[in-house]
């Protein structure tokens, strides 16, 4: 007697159909970051990363333009002065692990938690890079910050996450991306005697110190392990 | 043998939460036991690469898991729960399977059968495509176990699984164990011992950062022989009498 349907694994069938029916179709901005990370797994977490989420979008959107405009009531550049703090801050806030509900688990995959963490840093850059240049154009107020400080920065982290990507090391990037900052940006800053300015410009110096402060608090704070966990 | 550890040691500040630990496992359910505070979930991330150990050596599916070539290749057979589970709420329970399986470096072509059979392992292909945050926390525990098993791990570590769980959830996953044990070296750390003796063939007995029993769930029943330890169940006090005569 030849196979009828009493032979079929039906519990295959489905899972063949599960498969089908649950499975997420990547998208565009997806498939491309696939291509350019060589890393499906790196490209999920790039496009699920907070930064691409509207609300972070909104939050970031929202504290530039404040910036802006404490800067043009008072001013005193209060962007460039917080926009570091605010990064790091903000990226310890998204990304620590008292913050990150996935720390633990992140802490265990193949896909290092610090390639993770360079992609989402990028991400971050190159967004506020984005509403910078935007911002531009409807004012030239915010040029010096988005040139001086959100395209170096969005530059440097492209820099050392393409230098973790080729390497496989994301120490390899971040080294990377250190000494490229160093070489194109410090040293500019330096040799045009700007370097120092927060320090000895009088006006600069507390703001910065109680942000620098603040700034300090919020990431031990923020990347505190939880209670139990040691 | 799929672990092997030799006088491990682990140390927060000036607390020795792991204390000279000896260990080997090969396939099979092993399941570790001991009060809170003994030292097991410290033992399991250090097993599950998320924190280096202090001192001593460690070694996971043959290799070493220090460097990072090594460290890499474990982890990509390697499936962890930890004792809480963190989740992204807006993830539906297929979606956050679907993202371990990449970042556990999963070839994308095998993801989609990988994230089914794991998601209906653990019963939860009626809620497939619900949100993280529609779902109960015993729900959750087994969204966490299939991320665990997605990738078919020949290393499975678990701390506390059946938290959470109701009897004939708890029922189902040790069956689940036993059927994973298979294959793969399983690690449950609990405080149940029922779990225990249930799904473990062998056990290891944690109190203050060592081990101080370690043989199959019987030999513990057997150690309350002649001793007044307290426990409703034999297993509880083979366990009790282990605690007392060490602390002793």
């Amino acid at each position: 007697m030849s196979g009828g349907p009493q032979d079929v694994d039906l519990s295959r069938v489905w899972l063949g159909v599960a498969a089908q029916v649950w499975r997420r179709e990547p998208g565009r901005a997806e498939r491309l970051a696939r291509w350019l990370l060589r890393s499906p797994g790196l490209a999920r977490a790039l496009v699920t990363t907070p930064s691409l989420l509207l609300g972070w979008v909104i939050a970031t959107a929202v504290v530039l333009g404040a910036g802006m405009v404490a800067t043009w009531g008072t001013g005193t550049p209060f962007v460039p002065l917080i926009a570091p703090a605010l990064a790091a801050a903000g990226i310890a806030y998204a990304y620590g692990p008292g913050i990150d509900p996935a720390w633990e688990l992140s802490r265990s995959l193949a896909v290092s938690d610090r390639m993770v963490l360079l992609v989402r840093g990028l991400a971050v850059f190159g967004l506020n890079a984005a509403l910078g240049l935007a911002a531009c154009a409807a004012s030239g107020a915010v040029a010096a910050v988005t040139f001086g400080w959100l395209l170096p920065m969005t530059a440097a982290c492209a820099l050392a996450l393409a230098v973790a990507t080729v390497a496989r090391s994301a120490n390899a990037g971040v080294a990377a991306g250190l000494a490229g900052w160093a070489i194109t940006v410090l040293a500019g800053r330096a040799s045009a005697g700007q370097f120092t300015a927060v320090l000895t410009d009088s006006a600069l110096v507390l703001p910065y110190l109680a942000s620098t402060a603040f700034c300090g608090i919020v990431i031990v704070a923020a990347t505190r392990l939880p209670k139990g966990t040691s | 043998m799929n672990v092997e550890i030799s006088g491990l040691t682990r140390r927060f500040g000036r607390t020795w939460a792991v204390s000279g630990v000896d260990l080997a496992a090969g396939p099979g359910v092993f399941g570790l036991l001991g009060p809170n505070g003994a030292g097991k979930t410290s033992l399991l991330r250090m097993m599950a690469t998320v924190i280096p150990p202090s001192g001593g050596t460690l070694r996971l599916l043959g290799r070493d898991p220090g460097g990072y070539g090594p460290r890499r290749e474990i982890r990509r057979r390697l499936g962890y729960l930890p004792q809480s589970l963190g989740y992204y709420p807006g993830f539906t329970v297929t979606e956050f399977v679907e993202y371990f399986a990449l970042l556990k470096d999963m070839p994308p072509a095998a993801v989609p059968a990988a994230v089914a059979a794991a998601v209906e392992r653990v019963e939860l292909g009626g809620r497939a495509r619900a949100k993280l945050r529609t779902l109960s926390g015993g729900m959750l525990r087994r969204v966490g176990i299939a991320q665990a098993i997605v990738n078919e791990p020949e290393l499975l570590l678990l701390d506390e699984p059946t938290a959470g769980l109701d009897p004939e959830q708890r029922v189902a996953f040790r069956a689940l164990l036993r059927d994973l044990g298979q294959h793969a070296t399983v690690v449950v750390s609990t405080h149940l011992v029922e779990d225990v003796g249930a799904a473990c063939g062998q056990v290891a007995l944690m109190d203050q950062g060592k081990i101080v029993f370690q043989g199959t769930p019987a030999e513990l029943t057997a150690r309350a022989d002649g001793t007044t330890a307290s426990g409703d169940a034999p297993l509880e006090r083979g366990y009790s009498a282990v605690l007392a005569q060490s602390r002793g």
